[in-house]
């Protein structure tokens, strides 16, 4: 079996008014699979997401992304991780302001010199990439429109996009549903799918809903309170477990 | 909660203190000597400040809350002011301490401004009155031609001063945003650059444009100056204020990219602030040619230069030219820019 593309090793994160969010956190991420984290909100899901690409500090433990510790590294080092690992949010963070295709295109920053990109000076072969990749997500038609003009599904799409464009090994998802509506909710998570299984980038995905898990994940860890308490196939989520990660008398709400 | 014991308590004594000095001053009359001995002055205004405050603490721990100061009234949280039962003012101490504090300062207000209902009525001085205003609604418009240029250089000057701190403003105005200057050594830039700009702005325009008056000469050159200064720290603060503000969602997105801190901020933020900025931007222009005209009567030239001089002697016909060339100017001005403001929101 191939080397994990991420090993997460007694991951600690203490924010600095004392919240422990993480309390020495471990597991593995094989190359090309679909994991969902799932847990309450406050169990540390985000945080574990924002401490992989290091938009926040780990207080202690390893993090090794494609064979490296990256948990400490500083400065330059942290863009260049960047670069490898995509990111799509629950509020989609796009810049309002700017045209779908130009927002598509900020996927491309880390790899062009400051100068180049304030003056716009994108190449022709990254808007070709950026226009490729739109078409993969089903909205090439909207390049030219503002993209606070799209609907929230259509801007998360817009958001997988721009964390394609800079052609990343793994694709981070920061409860990308959580603010759709249940249709949307599933056009947006069968990109992902599409993503994970036709382009092969790993995915590593925050999730509310049980049913989203059992339908596209390949993998479940459950954190509760910092700590992983289940880890295992979706399929293995009884009722019992179920109790557990989300506490007692909790019901499943199913989302179609 | 110890912040508003102490604001109440400064507050409540402060108060005290000043009714203290009031009744000294009407009780002992002082002589001209006396009232100048700032020291001794001072210390007894503390010694009043300390009996305030024991008096304030006193009464703030009546468990009766109509005895309560007006300091408390004023600052006691949310939470504490729920509990008590409404009162209509007159029955409660704070209610009093207010009308009486509000009563003194009044009548100290029309002593100590020398309000006089006799000069206002005075014949000989309402007669020069009318002459004045006479002379200001004849316009002598010989002078009109020469009025034009002035304030034409006036709005030029407050146009200079806007532009040149534009850019300055702009750069500053991220380094003076709390929001993306968190590492210590950051966070210390910060603080040094808000000093300094609060010290800036706490000079007054006018006092800016003495002192370039003397260094570059009496002229526009100098008014420009002065308002550039001015301009450049109060667009700082305008346009951080604004950083301040921004989401972090579009921050987090294109940090996520592995872009440059550099380009952090000109994706993700100033997309976010640059409608506010230029909105800012015109309505400080509408202010600096306000302020250009002040600034000329001390020097700093343009149109306010031109009417000092015919103040000075008097020529009320050519004032009121000027005057109404400065008025359709500023008027213009102010339509203009909020014309504009309100199409950029």
């Amino acid at each position: 079996m191939s080397q994990p593309i991420l090993s997460i090793k007694n991951l600690v994160k203490t924010y600095p008014n004392g919240v422990q969010a993480l309390k020495g956190v471990s597991f593995d991420v094989k190359r090309g699979e679909f994991l969902v984290v799932i847990g309450l909100s406050g169990s540390g899901k985000s945080t574990l997401l924002r401490c992989v690409n290091r938009l926040h500090d780990p207080t202690s433990g390893q993090i090794v992304f494609e064979g490296k510790d990256i948990a400490q590294v500083q400065g330059e080092e942290v863009r260049s991780l960047r670069k490898h690992i995509g990111m799509i949010f629950q509020h989609f963070n796009l810049i309002p302001r700017h045209s779908v295709l130009s927002n598509v295109l900020m996927g491309r920053l880390g790899a062009m010199g400051s100068f180049q990109s304030i003056f716009g000076f994108f190449s022709d072969e990254d808007k070709a990439k950026a226009l490729k990749y739109l078409k993969l997500v089903g909205i090439a038609d909207k390049a030219k429109i503002r993209a606070d003009q799209l609907s929230g599904g259509q801007q998360q799409r817009v958001a997988i996009a721009r964390a394609l464009a800079q052609g990343p090994s793994i694709l981070l998802a920061d409860e990308p549903v959580a603010s759709l509506d249940p249709a949307t909710c599933h056009t947006v998570m069968d990109y992902l799918k599409k993503v994970n299984t036709e382009l092969g980038i790993t995915v590593v995905c925050n999730l509310h809903f049980l049913s989203l898990v059992r339908q596209y994940a390949t993998r479940v860890i459950a954190l509760k309170g910092g700590e992983i308490v289940f880890e295992g196939k979706p399929s293995d989520i009884t009722e019992e477990w179920f109790q557990k990660i989300y506490g007692q008398g909790s019901k499943e709400v199913h989302i179609n | 909660m110890k912040s508003y014991v102490f604001r109440r308590t400064f507050f409540d004594s402060f108060i005290f203190a000043y009714f203290a000095m009031i009744l000294l001053v009407v009780a002992a009359q002082p002589t001209p000597e006396q009232m100048l001995n700032l020291g001794q002055n001072f210390l007894m205004f503390v010694i009043a400040m300390v009996i305030g405050a024991a008096l304030s603490a006193g009464l703030n721990k009546s468990k009766n809350s109509s005895a309560h100061t007006l300091g408390e009234s004023l600052f006691e949280p949310a939470y504490k002011k729920a509990e008590k039962a409404e009162r209509f003012w007159y029955k409660t101490f704070a209610g009093w301490q207010l009308v009486i504090f509000l009563g003194v300062t009044f009548i100290v207000g029309l002593k100590s401004t020398k309000f006089s209902v006799t000069e206002l009525l005075n014949e000989d001085g309402f007669a020069g009155a009318l002459r004045l205003f006479k002379g200001l609604f004849n316009p002598n418009f010989e002078i009109l031609p020469k009025a034009v240029l002035n304030i034409i250089e006036t709005v030029f000057m407050a146009f200079m001063a806007t532009t040149l701190a534009i850019p300055v403003a702009f750069v500053l105005s991220f380094f003076c945003a709390k929001n993306i200057m968190k590492s210590p050594k950051a966070y210390a830039v910060y603080m040094l650059l808000r000093t300094l700009l609060n010290f800036t702005r706490a000079i007054e325009a006018l006092i800016w444009a003495i002192i370039f008056s003397v260094w570059v000469g009496i002229g526009p050159f100098a008014g420009m100056l002065a308002l550039l200064i001015h301009s450049i720290a109060s667009l700082t603060k305008q346009y951080s204020e604004m950083v301040e503000t921004v989401s972090e969602g579009p921050i987090e997105g294109i940090q996520s990219t592995g872009a440059t801190k550099f380009q952090t901020v000109w994706f993700a933020i100033v997309p976010q602030v640059i409608l506010p900025y230029i909105s800012f931007t015109v309505y400080r222009w509408d202010i600096n040619v306000r302020m250009a005209t002040i600034i000329g009567l001390v020097g700093g030239g343009g149109i306010g230069t031109m009417l000092i001089q015919y103040q000075g002697q008097a020529m009320w016909p050519e004032v009121g030219c000027i005057i109404l060339v400065i008025a359709i100017v500023v008027w213009g001005m102010d339509q203009a820019s909020a014309v504009i403001r309100e199409s950029l929101k």
